[in-house]
Order: structure tokens, then sequence, then C-alpha cells
């Protein structure tokens, strides 16, 4: 599986995925001009990745700062594609400045829809 | 002679508590750069952090809708949408208020949408949030619609808007939130 990396902007957060180490990064600021057209290749690399059905533990670091509504429903999609899988070897680690309570909220509305995979909300 | 007048025109704005102020073409750009701008001058301020995440937060979801949803724009399929957006403060609560042409046949429907919002409280506004979330639900919209539903979570108090006909085409829409 290659590695799928993009650089951050003001706009759009660092994307980091590793099919070798299965730690795989989003961090940053999403509210970019088309959110569609930047997920995009996100989504499409975690659908490859999840095919391949790798069985050891899958970590996604999710460290974001800001993120505008469309981009919420991305993030959605995200943790729907991967709690489908009902695989309890994914871990969603939501990570969050510790003084800021609205992103700490943000991850409890995305936990309470999560049925099968990991997800820890931590404070940084 | 806008030049004579232009001082008394900015102490206007002064008065008001307006600290930012744009009207015309919007682009992604002016949206980053403004945002980065926005973000350090209300970090330096002394409104809390969450304060000012809030105000930075509804003025993106102001802009972005200005940017997909403005019916003026420079051309046909241009990327910018012509619009106005205010930014201010007074008694200590901040103003985001933006506003924009649309076709006036989507007036009702709009103000039938905006209304049932305005009427929400923040538990109703947080499940209606979650469900406009999920794929599928029959939104055609570009940013789903939960750019207002976004804004009403993060104000203090019920979003204002109002509809202005300009003819039977075209109507201009504003939407004030308030923190």
């Amino acid at each position: 599986m290659t590695r799928l990396q993009i650089e951050k902007t003001k706009s759009s957060p660092e994307i980091d995925f590793n099919g070798e180490t299965h730690i795989h990064l989003i961090q940053g600021e999403s509210y970019p001009e088309n959110t569609q057209q930047f997920y995009d290749p996100v989504l499409d690399w975690i659908n490859s990745y999840l095919a391949e059905g790798y069985e050891g533990e899958i970590v996604f670091n999710i460290e974001l700062i800001y993120f505008n509504s469309s981009s919420s429903k991305i993030l959605l999609d995200i943790f729907d594609m991967l709690d489908e899988t009902k695989n309890e070897k994914i871990i969603v680690n939501w990570i969050h400045d510790e003084d800021d309570e609205a992103m700490e909220e943000y991850g409890e509305e995305f936990e309470e829809d999560i049925e099968h995979i990991k997800f820890n909300i931590v404070a940084k | 002679m806008l030049s004579q007048s232009l001082y008394s025109y900015k102490n206007a704005l002064d008065r008001e508590g307006i600290i930012f102020t744009f009207c015309g073409p919007i682009s992604h750009d002016i949206v980053e750069g403004v945002g980065v701008t926005l973000k350090s001058q209300l970090a330096e301020s002394a409104i809390k952090q969450t304060t000012a995440m809030k105000v930075f937060a509804v003025f993106i979801e102001q802009v972005q809708n200005v940017i997909n949803y403005s019916q003026e724009r420079t051309d046909f399929d241009s990327d910018m949408g012509m619009g106005i957006i205010v930014i201010g403060e007074h008694k200590q609560k901040h103003f985001i208020v933006g506003g924009n042409k649309i076709k006036t046949s989507k007036v009702p429907i709009l103000e039938k949408n905006l209304t049932e919002l305005v009427a929400m409280d923040k538990d109703e506004l947080k499940a209606f949030y979650k469900q406009k979330r999920k794929k599928n639900d029959g939104d055609d919209s570009k940013g789903a619609g939960i750019g207002f539903i976004e804004m009403a979570r993060k104000a203090s108090q019920p979003l204002e808007f109002s509809f202005e006909k300009i003819d039977d085409e075209y109507s201009f829409f504003s939407i004030e939130a308030d923190i």
C-alpha cells in the first residue's frame, strides 16, 4: 500500500497515511475551498487500505484545531467506513487541546455513533 | 470624492463597533487570509479563546455560504460569490452578519427552514446537526445545509435573518449570528 501524504495549507490539514506502520494522521485545520475534492483521494485511499484487510492494530490520529461543517460530514464518512469493518483493532484517537472544550465535545458527538471500533478522546 | 468622506465612513463603522467588513467578490484566498488575520486579532484581544474560535467558526460558515450560494457572481461559473460580511462587537457581544443575493423563488423554503431552526433549543440543534450530517439525507446542497445549524449552535441567541425583495428574480438574504 502506497503512502498518502498531503502537506497542510492554511485551510486544509496534513494527511499522512502509512500502510507500513499502520499509523495514520490527519492534523491541522480543515475548511478547504472544495471539501469533497480535497477529501476524495483521502476516502479512496482508506477504501483501498481497508480492503487489504490488515489484521494487526490500526491507528488513526485525528488532531484538528478547527473544521467547518462540510468537513464534519467527511469526518463522519471516514468514521462510518472504519466502523463498518467491525474491526476492533482499529483505534481512532481524537486528539484535542486540553483547554479546547468544543473540540472535545465534537469528539464525543462522533463517539456516540460508533459501535465497533475504539474511539479515544485524548486531551493534549 | 469619496476620499473626503472616507474618514467619516470609517468613523461610522467604528461607532457601530465594526471590527471587520468586506463587500464585493469573495474568494477562498480572502477566506484564508482574513481567517488567519481574524484569529490572531481575536487571540490578542481580551476575549476568551473559546469565544474567539466561535467567532472564527461562524465567520467561515458565513463566507463559504456567500461563495457557494450567492447568485451574484463575477461570471457565471466563477469561484467567487459577491456578498457582504460584517463582524463587530457591541456590549461585549460579537455579531457576524452575512448577506448575498439569492433567487426569489428560493425564499419560501429558506425562510421555512430557518424559522424551524431558530425555534430549536441546544439539544434539538444537536440532534438536527447529527441527522443532517449523515450521508444520503436527500440534501443536494454543496455543504449539506448544516452550515446554518453549525452557526445556530455556536450563537448565544437565535439567528436573525431577513429577505429583501429586489425584483421577481432576485432577493437579498441576510443572516446574523451573535456570540
